[in-house]
C-alpha cells in the first residue's frame, strides 16, 4: 500500500514527464485463414439495407457476436469533410452497423477514429456524431481518442515494424468491425481497410509512410478485424484522401463485406478500375498469408437491392 | 443608498454580501465565457465570448485613436463609461473579473500593508495618458497594461493549459497505476471534467512563462498592498477615476469627531481614504467595507452627499511633457526599426488580419484568437513584429496549423483586427505560402517516398502536387519516386503541411508570409511575368 507521500512523489514524477514503465502488450493471436474467403457485394440506394444484407449473408449474427460482447466499430472519420465529399465513412453505414450490433446483444459499442483534422470538427461534419446520437442507446458511444490508451504492442511477425503503439479498445474488442471508406490516396493510390488501421495507432504516424504497404501489412498481423465492411457508397476518385470537391466523387451505392481484410481491399480496388496487385499493402498482406487477393479465388456473392 | 437606520447593522452587511455575490457572479460569467472561447460543435460561436473587451472603454479609446476610425464592435464600451459617470469606480469593485480575482488571491497572501498609501498614485493615470498618446502616434501598446488583456492572456497561455496538463497527469497516473476500485471513481470524474471545463486538446505556447510571469506578478503584488494593480497601474481604473471626479456618486467620510479611529482608512483596499478621512471617489471602488465597519456609522455613499474635492492629482507638467515626448520618440524609433523593410518572413498573421500597421493598431493582445484557435496554430509573437507587437497572434506551423473550415479567430476578435470571414472567403484567403526545403524533404533529399504533406493539404484541388522523378537514393540505387511541389495559386498558407511533416527537427516544408493577400508587396512572382504567357 502506498502512502500519500509516495503517491504524490510518483504523481510528480509523472507530471515531470519521467514516465513510469508501461507494460508491453501481447496481441499476437493464432488466426486461421480461409482458403476461399466469402465476400459479399451489395448495391442499392438504401445504405442501411445494404449493410444488413451484407452482414446477414456472411452469417451475422451467428458466431460473430455473443450477448454482452464489447464491439468496436472503426469508421474513417479522419477529415473535416461532409458526407457528399466522400472522405469519411458514410454515417448511415456506421449507424446501421451499430444498430445490428445492438440487436445482436452487444454489451457496448464504441465508435472512434484517430482523426487527422481537429477531432470535434471531423465527428460533427462527417454526420456521424448526429447519426450516433439519433440511435439514442446508451450502449453506443462515439468517443474521442484518449491518449492514455495507446499501448506498445510487439509485432512479432512484422517485417518492417517490430513494435508500435496501438489503441487498447481496438485490441480488447470482442468484435472489431473495420469500416473504411474506399477512396483515392496520393501515396498508396487507394486507402482501404488496411490503411484504415492508421486510425487506431498512436506514435508518429507520418513516419510510417516509408515502405507504407509493408508496414500496413505488419500492423494487420496484430490488428485483426472480425469483419471488414468497405463503404463504397461513394468513391473519391481524385484529390484523396480528403478531397473537398464533389466533382471528384462517384456515387456507386455499394457495400462490400468480408471476414478476410485482404479480400475486401482487393475487391474494392477493382471498383476504381485498378488491379489488386497495384496496391502495395494488399500485395504485402497477401504475401504474409493474411488473406486472399485474387477475386477468382473468393466466394463472391453479389446482390442488387 | 444611505441606510435608514444606522444602528441596524444587518442591511449594511447585506450590501457586502451583495457585492461579493456580484463579484462571484461576474467572475463566474467571465470564466464561463473564457472556457467557451472554443469550438462549440457549430461553425459559429454560440456566445459573445469577447464581450468583456468590447465593454472596455480604455481599449476602445486607444484602438480608435490608433486606427482613426470608429469601430462599431466596441460601441458597448460607451455604456461602461456612462456607468462610471453614475456610480464611479463601482465597476472595479463589483464587476471587474481581474479585481475580483485579486480579492480572491489576497486570501492566499498575508499583506500587512493593506490600507497603506498607494505607492505610485499617479502611475495609472500616466500610463493611461501615455498609452493614448502613443496609440495616436502609431505605437499601440494598450494591451500590455489593460487588465483584461493581461488576465485572459495569462489564463489562455499559461494557467489554463497548465491546469489541463496537471489534471491529465494525475488521471493518467491513476489510470495506469491505481487499482480498479480507484479508477471506478476517478475515471467518471475525469470524463466529467473533459466534458465541462477541460480543453479538447493540450495546447502549447512559446510565451507561456512570460504570460505567466505577468499575470502571476499582478497576483503576487497583492503582497505589497491590497489591489496593488488596480490602484497603481490599471489605466482602465485611472480612466474611471478621471470620470468619477465629475460623476454623480458622492461620499461622506469620517470627521474630526472620529478621534484616533482609523478603521476606514486602514481597511480601504483602494487607498481612497486620506488622513482627514475624506473618501476620494476617483479611487474608491465602492466595496462598502468602510461603511459597514465604521464604529460610528457616519460613512455614507449616495447622489445627495455634498461634493468633495478630489485628492487625486493629475500629472505634473514635467510628467505630462515626458508623456508627450515619449509618445513622439517611440513611434519615430519604430520608423527607424523599419520592420516593413525586413519583416520577419515567419510572421504569418491569422486569416482575415488587416494589413500589418492597421492590424497592430487594432490588436489589443487579448489572446481571444489564440485561445479559440482549435489547431493550436496561433501563437503570441515576441519581438518579431517590433516592440509594439508583442503578444499579437501569429501562425507557428510547427506547433499547429490553421484548420481549413474554421473561421473562429475572426469571430472572437473584439476589434476587427481580424476580419470575420465566411467559410468561402476563408477557403481562398492566402495568409502565406509553403516552400520545400529540398535538402530536407525525403523524396527530394533522399529518394524516400513520403507524401504526408500532400495527403493533408486541404484545398479541394491540392496545392501540393507531385511529379515522378528518377533519382539516385542514399544507397546509390536508381529509384523512381514521387516528388512533391507547390502550386502557389492554390496554396493558402494554412501550415498543415509543415505541422504534419514527419521529419524531426527542421521540417522539409515550411510556410512563410510570402504571397499573403493583405500585403501587395508580398505578392509572389508569377511565371508568366518572366516567361510570358
Amino acid at each position: 500500500m502506498k502512502n500519500r507521500r509516495q503517491f504524490l512523489l510518483e504523481a510528480m514524477a509523472w507530471s515531470a514527464g519521467l514516465g513510469l514503465p508501461v507494460p508491453l502488450w501481447d496481441a499476437t493471436s493464432a488466426f486461421a485463414i480461409e482458403n476461399t474467403p466469402k465476400l459479399v457485394v451489395v448495391t442499392g440506394k438504401s445504405y442501411d439495407i445494404l449493410v444488413t444484407k451484407a452482414l446477414e449473408t456472411l452469417g451475422w449474427p451467428g458466431a460473430f457476436i455473443k450477448n454482452g460482447d464489447k464491439v468496436v466499430i472503426k469508421p474513417n472519420i479522419g477529415w473535416d469533410r461532409n458526407v457528399a465529399q466522400g472522405a469519411n465513412s458514410h454515417p448511415i453505414v456506421v449507424v446501421q452497423l451499430a444498430k445490428l450490433a445492438l440487436d445482436a446483444g452487444a454489451g457496448e459499442v464504441k465508435i472512434f477514429d484517430h482523426t487527422c483534422n481537429e477531432k470535434r470538427r471531423c465527428y460533427v461534419n462527417s454526420g456521424i456524431q448526429d447519426g450516433v446520437a439519433a440511435i439514442g442507446d446508451k450502449r453506443v458511444r462515439l468517443l474521442h481518442i484518449d491518449q492514455r490508451k495507446f499501448v506498445p504492442v510487439d509485432i512479432k511477425n512484422g517485417k518492417s515494424l517490430s513494435q508500435w503503439e496501438i489503441y487498447r479498445d481496438a485490441l480488447e474488442a470482442d468484435v472489431y468491425i473495420n469500416v473504411p471508406v474506399a477512396k483515392h490516396h496520393g501515396l498508396s493510390r487507394l486507402t482501404l481497410g488496411l490503411k484504415n488501421a492508421m486510425g487506431v495507432i498512436g506514435g508518429r504516424r507520418g513516419s510510417l509512410h516509408f515502405n507504407l504497404g509493408q508496414k500496413l501489412a505488419d500492423l494487420a498481423t496484430v490488428i485483426r478485424p472480425t469483419l471488414t465492411v468497405v463503404d463504397a457508397t461513394r468513391l473519391l476518385m481524385r484529390n484523396g484522401p480528403q478531397g473537398g470537391n464533389e466533382d471528384d466523387v462517384e456515387i456507386r451505392d455499394t457495400v462490400i463485406a468480408s471476414t478476410d481484410p485482404v479480400a475486401a481491399d482487393a475487391y474494392a480496388t477493382t471498383l476504381f478500375g485498378l488491379k489488386p496487385e497495384e496496391i502495395d499493402s494488399t500485395v504485402a498482406a497477401h504475401a504474409m498469408g493474411l488473406g486472399e487477393m485474387d477475386p477468382a479465388k473468393m466466394r463472391i456473392q453479389e446482390f442488387q437491392l | 443608498m444611505t441606510a435608514k437606520n444606522p444602528s441596524n447593522k444587518r442591511p449594511l452587511q447585506n450590501r457586502l454580501l451583495l457585492r461579493r455575490l456580484s463579484q462571484l457572479l461576474f467572475l463566474g460569467l467571465f470564466l464561463f465565457l473564457f472556457i467557451h472561447t472554443d469550438y462549440s460543435g457549430a461553425d459559429d460561436m454560440a456566445y459573445a465570448v469577447n464581450i468583456l473587451f468590447r465593454l472596455d472603454p480604455f481599449l476602445a479609446a486607444t484602438v480608435m485613436l490608433a486606427s482613426k476610425v470608429v469601430i462599431a464592435l466596441m460601441v458597448p464600451a460607451i455604456a461602461v463609461l456612462l456607468l462610471a459617470l453614475v456610480v464611479g469606480r463601482a465597476f472595479c469593485g463589483w464587476f471587474c473579473p481581474m479585481g475580483s480575482l485579486l480579492d480572491v488571491c489576497r486570501h492566499g497572501v498575508k499583506s500587512d500593508r493593506a490600507g497603506k498609501n498607494t505607492l505610485f498614485p499617479r502611475l495609472g493615470l500616466w500610463l493611461f495618458i501615455v498609452t493614448l498618446l502613443l496609440a495616436f502616434c502609431g505605437f499601440h501598446v494598450a494591451g500590455y497594461v489593460d487588465p483584461f488583456s493581461i488576465l485572459v492572456r495569462g489564463l489562455a497561455q499559461a494557467f489554463y493549459p497548465a491546469a489541463h496538463g496537471m489534471t491529465e497527469s494525475v488521471f493518467t497516473f491513476t489510470y495506469l497505476h491505481a487499482p480498479d476500485a480507484v479508477n471506478n471513481i476517478t475515471e467518471p470524474i475525469y470524463s466529467w471534467l473533459k466534458e465541462t471545463i477541460l480543453p479538447a486538446e493540450r495546447k502549447y505556447f512559446q510565451l507561456a512563462f512570460f504570460s505567466f510571469a505577468i499575470l502571476g506578478g499582478v497576483m503576487l503584488l497583492e503582497m505589497a498592498q491590497k489591489r496593488f494593480f488596480c490602484r497603481n497601474i490599471c489605466p482602465l481604473g485611472a480612466m474611471f477615476g478621471l470620470l468619477s471626479r465629475y460623476g454623480l456618486m458622492r461620499s461622506r467620510g469620517g470627521d474630526k469627531e472620529c478621534g484616533k479611529c482609523r478603521v476606514c482608512s486602514s481597511l480601504c483596499r483602494m487607498g481612497a481614504i486620506n488622513e482627514n478621512r475624506d473618501i476620494d471617489m476617483s479611487r474608491c471602488n465602492l466595496c462598502l467595507e468602510c461603511q459597514v465597519r465604521c464604529p460610528r456609522r457616519v460613512i455614507r455613499f449616495g447622489f445627495s452627499q455634498p461634493k468633495q474635492t478630489s485628492t487625486i492629482r493629475g500629472l505634473s507638467r514635467r510628467q505630462f511633457i515626458g508623456a508627450v515626448a515619449s509618445a513622439m520618440v517611440l513611434p519615430s524609433i519604430k520608423e527607424v526599426h523599419g520592420l516593413d523593410k525586413w519583416s520577419d518572413p515567419l510572421l504569418i498573421r491569422p486569416p482575415g488580419a488587416l494589413p500589418e500597421d492597421e492590424f497592430v493598431g487594432r490588436c489589443v493582445r487579448c489572446a481571444e484568437c489564440i485561445q479559440v484557435c482549435i489547431g493550436n496554430g496561433l501563437q503570441p509573437t515576441f519581438l518579431e513584429g517590433g516592440l509594439d507587437a508583442i503578444f499579437t497572434p501569429k501562425l507557428a506551423a510547427r506547433t499547429g496549423y490553421c484548420e481549413f473550415n474554421c473561421t473562429l479567430c475572426g469571430q472572437v476578435c473584439p476589434t476587427g483586427a481580424i476580419r470575420q470571414l465566411t467559410r468561402q472567403e476563408k477557403h481562398l484567403m492566402k495568409i502565406g505560402n509553403a516552400w520545400f526545403d529540398r535538402d530536407l524533404c525525403l523524396p527530394h533529399a533522399k529518394g524516400i517516398p513520403c507524401m504526408v504533406c500532400e495527403e493533408h493539404c486541404p484545398t479541394p484541388v491540392k496545392a501540393i502536387q507531385f511529379r515522378e522523378a528518377t533519382v539516385i537514393n542514399s544507397d546509390g540505387a536508381q529509384v523512381t519516386v514521387k516528388q512533391p511541389y507547390i502550386v502557389d495559386d492554390l496554396c493558402i498558407g494554412c501550415g498543415i503541411c509543415e505541422y504534419k511533416c514527419p521529419l524531426p527537427g527542421l521540417p522539409g516544408i515550411f510556410v512563410t508570409s510570402g504571397g499573403e493577400h493583405r500585403n501587395p508587396e508580398h505578392q509572389l512572382p508569377r511565371p508568366e511575368d518572366f516567361y510570358g504567357s
